[in-house]
């Protein structure tokens, strides 16, 4: 019984883990050489209600848009509201990385 | 004189211009209302204007010009029209070509015709503007048309500068900008002036002071 319970406590534990496990875009963009300009692609990040947290850094033309937890965003979306600011994506990937983990990176290049 | 006219010339041959005078992009990101104000002693100019597209934007404006000897005053109330007729998105450079039109109404005095003369007219603006930008340098060329009934007052502009340093997103960005620009029958001069310019993810402003001594400075807000 003991070790029915343990087990299904680790199945639950990686079960949550994985469902709410840091999820954040990080979009190449061309384009982005000015923040004012740029400031569109922000505003339109967070105003998602899955959005937890923007990072733009123009100098490596990268916008990260971390997600809240167990929340997801197509790819597709994140291109049209930076399309809409008036940039274009030129690849995205998916990081299990949170924004700030990302942002040291950047910072570090 | 024979400077100032060449110079003159080779503004008007080669240059397009802006709206708003070839501040930045003339309108915000979909969905955003953009403000923008220039003023200095003989042109001042205010701009609202609400993007629908992407790539269109609706506004209003009112421009306040004068000319150089005083005797010429202008006011014009306009409904305007912005459309971004092509845009270059490269990775390390963005650049643009813009269309603006308005219709209104101008209003003036007109003191070397007769003293108190006065007249009021509709005025057709449209124009065109291309700009190039990275992060360090930027470079703006733009011509509008501000002509009603017997009035010509285009006007013609060319920027260029650079930034001091490259900053982060979220960080105030100073640049140096030099600005040449004329104002047709307000103006036989070229006005030439330097300005800082900074730049924030929230603000745009620039300030400087003419070859004539003026002060001057415009700014850029989107909501």
């Amino acid at each position: 019984m003991k070790k029915l319970l343990l087990a299904s406590s680790i199945i639950a534990a990686l079960f949550s883990q994985a469902a709410f496990a840091t999820q954040t875009i990080k979009a190449n963009v061309n384009g982005m050489v000015c923040a004012f300009c740029a400031q569109g692609i922000e505003k339109k990040m967070r105003a998602l209600s899955q959005t937890k947290d923007v990072y733009v850094n123009l100098k490596q033309r990268i916008v990260a848009v971390e997600l809240k937890d167990g929340q997801t965003l197509s790819n597709d979306t994140v291109k049209d509201l930076i399309k809409d600011a008036g940039y274009e994506v030129t690849s995205i990937e998916i990081s299990s990385h949170p924004i700030e983990h990302i942002k040291a990176e950047m910072e570090s290049k | 004189m024979q400077l100032s006219s060449c110079f003159k010339f080779l503004l008007k041959l080669g240059l397009f211009v802006c709206s708003v005078n070839a501040v930045a992009g003339p309108m915000g990101f979909k969905d955003s209302f953009m403000a923008m104000g220039d003023f200095n002693k003989n042109w001042r100019e205010v701009f609202v204007n609400y993007a629908i597209t992407p790539r269109d934007a609706f506004g209003v404006g009112a421009t306040y010009m004068r000319s150089d000897d005083e005797t010429k005053t202008r006011t014009l109330e306009e409904f305007t029209y912005t459309s971004l007729l092509k845009r270059w998105n490269l990775p390390n450079s963005q650049a643009n070509l813009w269309f603006t039109g308005g219709i209104g109404a101008i209003q003036g005095e007109n003191d070397s015709v007769e003293k108190g003369h006065h007249f009021d007219k509709v005025m057709v603006t449209p124009g065109i503007q291309f700009d190039y930008e990275t992060t360090r340098v930027y470079f703006a060329a733009a011509h509008r048309l501000y002509r009603a009934e017997d009035i010509n007052h285009d006007f013609t502009s060319v920027r260029a500068g650079f930034s001091f340093y490259e900053t982060d997103y979220d960080k105030t960005q100073p640049w140096a900008i030099l600005e040449a620009r004329n104002m047709n029958g307000l103006s036989e001069k070229i006005e030439v002036t330097p300005m800082l310019r900074l730049i924030n993810k929230s603000y745009f402003v620039e300030a400087g002071i003419n070859n004539s001594g003026q002060p001057r400075f415009n700014f850029m807000y989107i909501f």
